[in-house]
């Protein structure tokens, strides 16, 4: 695999049993670059620890006064350069399309496995789980991975070394080969505790950095009542610990660095020391010498690699383990249904456990004192929903035994909260539709004309509104704007059946008013269901539910209920029974609670 | 044809306008020499042990280049000082261990200093930063600066700026050991620095950007897939899953192609990078070999230069990893300095109210030059009265209000607070008069004890208590484990939006202005909390002047006075029951509502 054919047409299933098993799963995948970077990665090695020995021909030519043999040395020289130049270049290579291809995969199956579980994903930890893996995880899987063949070239590189030293120079190769091992695993028994320090210290900035991003976040509210000072003494003492926790970390480190100095540097002198003697007696040369000394200068890099090797296991290994967790989750529905979804079934949306009817063609309204009963009714009328329970149905057919593409299809659920997707406003109102209904119409039914003005001005480059720019969740855009255009969204979709749960919360009366005539008249003869308490939509509805206690219990228009059913007035007006001292006196009290009562009620938090 | 070109999509290039300024070239340079000059001590210190290192690491060639000379000069046993030399040998690879775990400590509590510097400077200009400007500019630019760029900078501060420092006085050190040595041989050594120069002078020019758009590209891989995460209801219900898939991989394909490129940028740097520190070892042998043989220099002295030249590869490739880590924290520090730039507003400390009645006079203002929002707006609002604003959205009344509140200032005409202009007071007299109450009851990281000390930080626990007990927020908090210890925010105990809520108005009890401007105070909550919550605003409500952002009638029609805002203007203005009579705009709205 080359990284310019990225992304994988098709990145396979893996093997999320386990840790482990994922990341053999990977490796497994990309045999063939790990081959590839191994044999570069052995001419690298190779090539660097041959220049010692070209160190030592050049010391004895000169010592034995011999132009030839120094212009031999200069040419091995050049050989071993060019092996070096060219393996390094090729192990980096590979090593690097290793690690972005193992990356790409997991990011590929992780968007498959989230595209999958859909709407199950909200309702568990899981969410923070893969934005986890995501974001942190699949560099350090990728990384241990890549790391695997270059830390084998270097230990295959290591051992030929030691070998070759005591072929060419048996009485120093030996002393070599004794002590090299030692300086290969004389500082892993520190790695772990310097890791953890390292975490610690991670840990501490991540809860500066969050405890800096929360106070910019509440800036307003602390700029409007004070206590800036308060805030920025908390921070100080949080940003003082990540500073001493980092310090903290260097001292573990800075010990590794100078024990990295010293065992090799022993090493050295106790070759240099035995060595002298050997020369003394004439059993090595002085070249030899030399080449040895140069020879443990230089195997200090390939050494290193066994540290990297352990360090990326260990940041690997709870990486894998999460990333096997996200991506063996499942569904808790049969998302292929028992049915043919071929057919889409069509006639009156029924639910046999509330009673709900909404007739088919219809614009039903349905009040429901509960917001969060509400919720979960609105769910159950797409079908396919997150609790088990007796499945609605839709022309007389469970929704739950249609597949669930096709359930969508059929009813579309806009929730309470609905998420406007970042892009342009053309790529957030392409969405699967009928057809039917154009851009156009759907924006002026809900009443989008100073939504496309802010838009424009917050955008960089655009002159079209359709080709503004959608920040994340449309922060830049109030309450109220995001609701419109998400409701835009649901009418160009022009699904058979529509549920709209609490669309218009977060605008002010006068739009409000507007967007009910809009969405009625757009969706005539089209089934639609309101969940609202605003008098403004409900006097529009041809029918009125009202839904208490899990069940129906009153049927009729707007203006019907508000005089003759006291629960139904209770919940549109916001009056309160249990409160009628409360509700009978116009005072200054009373009415000051009708400013806060409205206020409640307008806000869809942000 | 060999070479790979940019990929013609940059993730990196911005795509909302940067709504803060960025620093100028000026004051970042301004910036970095204060920074140099406030932690020039440990800069000294570091450079000191650093060249202790290096030098005492020079002690093994060097040492080893004397013995070289005398064993191959054949002298006897006794004159070698074989035990001396190691003796001298042995203490200096001591003093260096000592003193690389000293380079290594120093240079990251200098980082780390400049680090905390830095990060605690920015939030320290954050937090002055005028109402008027957050209002405007959100948060969210400012958001992105303290976690973004300041990520982006702690590698730089932490790392490059250290490694950087401690890499070229080690070359340096080094060269100076070899000219000591023998001077031809660091003349061998610098003729390969042109090769070294060409190389990296072309990747440098690249490299930068090319990173940073590498970066953002990684990051749009992840963002996209958090996007589908936390749409997940939405993706389902519109059939969006295979476009998420699409998108994910669209965005891998973004991203490699960067990958790609900048591994050919490296492909080609890396050759340039090895064969120079070949070519340094093979121009000290070769040329210091001939000299030996012409009998220049000795054997021991060209030992000990091919020694050092060996030892050049480390110091070469710190500086070459590190130096494009300091580009790139240019463009963050930019950013991070520009929010000094904008001027803290003077307002002047003298000024102060007297008495409460709030008087706007031809108010004219516009967000954006030549575009006023309100047109000639005048209102009086007599202390204790309630007022509200009403009208379409886009008509203004959110405007008015945070001209009421003294957080923008009328480009023409005065808002004035008992006699005294609310835009030349400072920020901190106008909010101990007038409080903003906005849908943002955020509720920050940390005590409970702390996010209601912030209105009056010099409040007892009783007052606390008290202010608790006003919003009917004691009952549930004297409940918590930790009382007014107990954290809360996201990650600590989870509040419900109807106890933010009340914290909210437990620091207006606290702060205690006599005038409030509420716009969409409130949230939509369950009924049963909202009646609740209602006679706690009441309390706090009580006494008050009230100017109420209406967004629903209801709240209009029990205020004392209403004002129709309308395309920038006040068209109508007086009760409920005036404004019915009158037949106007109010009057249609009213009747639409009420049937």
């Amino acid at each position: 695999m080359q990284i310019q054919d990225l992304p994988y047409p098709d990145p396979g299933v893996p093997d999320a049993r386990s840790g482990p098993r994922f990341l053999w799963w990977l490796f497994r995948n990309q045999l063939d670059g790990q081959l590839k970077s191994l044999a570069w990665g052995l001419l690298h090695f190779l090539s660097v620890s041959a220049l010692p020995f070209c160190v030592g021909v050049a010391v004895q030519a000169v010592v034995d006064r011999s132009g030839t043999r120094l212009a031999l040395a200069g040419g091995l020289l050049a050989l071993c350069c060019a092996g070096n130049a060219v393996g390094e270049l090729f192990l980096h290579r590979t090593s690097i399309t290793n690690w972005i291809t193992a990356a790409a995969r997991v990011q590929q199956v992780l968007a498959r496995k989230t595209a999958h579980l859909g709407s199950a994903l909200t309702q568990r930890v899981a969410a923070g789980e893969v934005v986890a893996v995501s974001t942190g995880d699949v560099e350090k899987i990728g990384w241990f991975v890549e790391a695997w063949s270059r830390f084998t070239a270097a230990a295959v590189t290591v051992v030929v070394v030691c070998v070759g030293l005591v072929v060419y120079q048996p009485a120093l190769g030996v002393v070599v080969a004794v002590g090299l091992p030692v300086l290969a695993i004389a500082v892993l028994p520190l790695l772990p505790r310097a890791t953890r320090r390292a975490d610690f210290q991670r840990e501490k900035a991540g809860r500066a950095t969050e405890l800096a991003s929360d106070t910019v976040a509440g800036l307003r509210v602390l700029r409007g009542i004070g206590g800036e000072e308060l805030f920025l003494d908390r921070y100080r003492s949080a940003s003082q610990e990540v500073r001493h926790a980092a310090v903290r970390s260097a001292r573990m480190w800075s010990l590794i660095s100078a024990i990295q100095v010293l065992l090799p540097g022993l090493l050295l002198i106790a070759v240099v020391w035995y060595g002298v003697h050997l020369a003394r007696e004439g059993r090595v040369t002085v070249g030899e010498l030399v080449a040895v000394y140069s020879s443990i200068m230089i195997l200090t890099y390939p050494l290193r690699h066994f540290e990297e090797i352990a360090m990326a296991y260990s940041f690997s290994r709870p990486s894998a383990r999460r990333a096997a967790r996200v991506l063996s989750l499942e569904r808790v529905t049969d998302t292929d249904g028992s049915r043919d979804g071929s057919e889409v079934p069509s006639g009156d949306l029924y639910d046999p456990a509330t009673g709900l009817l909404a007739p088919t063609g219809r614009f039903t309204a349905v009040v429901c004192g509960d917001p969060d009963a509400a919720g979960r009714l609105a769910e159950r009328l797409g079908g396919h929903a997150s609790e088990e329970g007796t499945p609605v149905l839709l022309g007389g057919v469970p929704l739950d035994e249609l597949p669930l593409d096709s359930a969508r299809t059929a009813v579309l659920v806009q929730d309470k909260d609905p998420v406007l997707l970042s892009g342009t406003l053309r790529e957030l109102l392409d969405v699967p539709r009928s057809g039917a209904v154009g851009a156009e119409e759907a924006l002026a039914a809900a009443q989008c004309e100073d939504v496309l003005a802010a838009l424009l001005q917050g955008s960089l480059d655009a002159e079209d509104p359709m080709d503004a720019r959608i920040t994340e969740r449309g922060r830049s855009l109030s309450g109220g704007q995001r609701q419109r255009l998400a409701l835009a969204r649901s009418l160009i979709t022009d699904p058979d059946v529509l549920v709209l749960d609490e669309p218009t919360s977060a605008v002010d009366s006068h739009t409000e008013a507007r967007i009910a005539e809009g969405v009625r008249n757009l969706r005539s003869g089209r089934t639609t269901v309101v969940f609202t308490s605003s008098p403004l939509l409900l006097d529009r509805a041809d029918r009125v539910v009202l839904v208490h206690d899990g069940e129906v219990t009153a049927v009729g228009v707007h203006r019907e209920l508000v005089h003759a059913e006291p629960r139904y007035r209770a919940v549109v007006t916001r009056e309160t029974e249990e409160d009628p001292a409360l509700n009978g006196a116009r005072d200054k009290g009373t009415s000051l609670k009708d400013v806060l009562k409205e206020l409640e009620e307008i806000e869809e938090s942000a | 044809m060999i070479g790979v070109a940019p990929p013609a999509y940059d993730p990196a290039a911005p795509t909302t306008a940067n709504t803060l300024p960025v620093g100028a070239p000026a004051t970042v340079r301004a910036y970095v020499v204060e920074l140099f000059r406030r932690h020039r001590r440990a800069f000294l210190l570091l450079v000191c042990v650093n060249t202790v290192a290096v030098v005492a690491s020079m002690a093994g060639p060097w040492l080893l280049g004397g013995l070289v000379e005398r064993v191959s000069d054949g002298v006897a046993e006794r004159e070698l000082h074989l035990e001396l030399t190691v003796g001298l040998f042995v203490a200096a690879l001591v003093v260096q261990a000592v003193f690389v775990r000293q380079v290594r400590l120093r240079g990251a509590m200098l980082g780390e200093r400049m680090l905390a510097d830095l990060r605690e400077d920015f939030l320290v200009r954050s937090v002055g930063l005028p109402p008027g400007v957050l209002e405007r500019a959100g948060t969210g630019d400012l958001l992105s600066r303290i976690t973004t760029d300041i990520d982006r900078l702690a590698n730089a501060m932490r790392e490059a700026v250290p490694q950087l420092a401690i890499g070229v006085v080690w070359v340096i050190l080094l060269l100076g050991g070899l000219v000591i040595t023998a001077p031809p041989l660091a003349a061998a050594v610098l003729i390969t620095v042109p090769l070294l120069v060409i190389g990296c002078r072309w990747y440098f020019k690249r490299a930068p950007a090319a990173y940073r758009s590498e970066a953002a590209g990684y990051a749009a891989v992840a963002a996209a897939l958090a996007e589908t995460v936390d749409a997940g209801r939405t993706v389902e219900a519109h059939r969006l899953g295979e476009r998420r898939v699409e998108l994910s991989e669209q965005r891998i394909k973004e991203w490699t192609a960067w990958e790609r490129y900048t591994l050919w940028l490296r492909s080609v740097l890396f050759p340039f990078i090895n064969v120079t520190h070949v070519m340094i070892l093979a121009s000290v042998l070769m040329i210091g070999g001939v000299f030996v043989l012409q009998g220049w220099i000795g054997v021991g002295q060209l030992t000990t230069g091919a020694l050092i030249a060996q030892m050049l590869v480390d110091p070469v490739g710190l500086i070459l990893r590190w130096y494009d880590e300091l580009q790139v924290a240019q463009v963050s520090l930019a950013r991070l300095v520009g929010v000094r730039d904008i001027e803290p507003e003077a307002g002047d400390a003298e000024l102060a109210p007297e008495g409460r009645d709030v008087h706007a006079d031809r108010v004219h203002f516009g967000y954006l030059e030549g575009v006023d929002v309100l047109r000639k707006v005048s209102l009086e609002v007599a202390p204790g009265t309630r007022l509200a604003l009403v009208g379409p959205s886009g008509a203004g009344k959110s405007t008015l209000g945070r001209l009421l509140a003294g957080i923008y200032a009328p480009r023409d005409g005065r808002i004035t607070l008992g006699g005294a202009e609310l835009s030349r007071m400072t920020a901190e007299r106008v909010r101990s008069h007038v409080a903003l109450v906005n849908q943002e009851h955020h509720v920050f990281v940390g005590a409970l004890r702390d996010n209601l000390l912030l209105a009056r930080t010099d409040a007892t626990d009783a007052e606390l208590w008290a202010a608790l007990g006003a919003v009917d927020a004691d009952v549930w908090a004297r409940a918590l484990d930790d009382g007014l210890d107990t954290e809360v925010g996201s990650g600590g105990f989870s509040l419900t939006p109807a106890q933010a809520q009340q914290i909210a108005l437990a620091r207006l009890v606290l702060a205690d202005p006599h005038t409030l401007v509420l716009d969409e105070a409130t949230s939509l909550l369950d009924p049963r909390a909202a009646r609740h919550l209602e006679r706690s605003l009441a309390r706090v409500l009580d006494g008050r002047t009230v100017v109420a952002i209406a967004h629903r009638l209801h709240t209009a029609h029990d205020a004392d006075v209403i004002a129709v805002v309308e395309n920038g203007r006040i068209t109508e203005l007086g009760s409920h029951d005036h404004l019915v009579r009158a037949d106007g705009a109010y009057a249609a709205l009213w009747r639409s509502w009420h049937g």
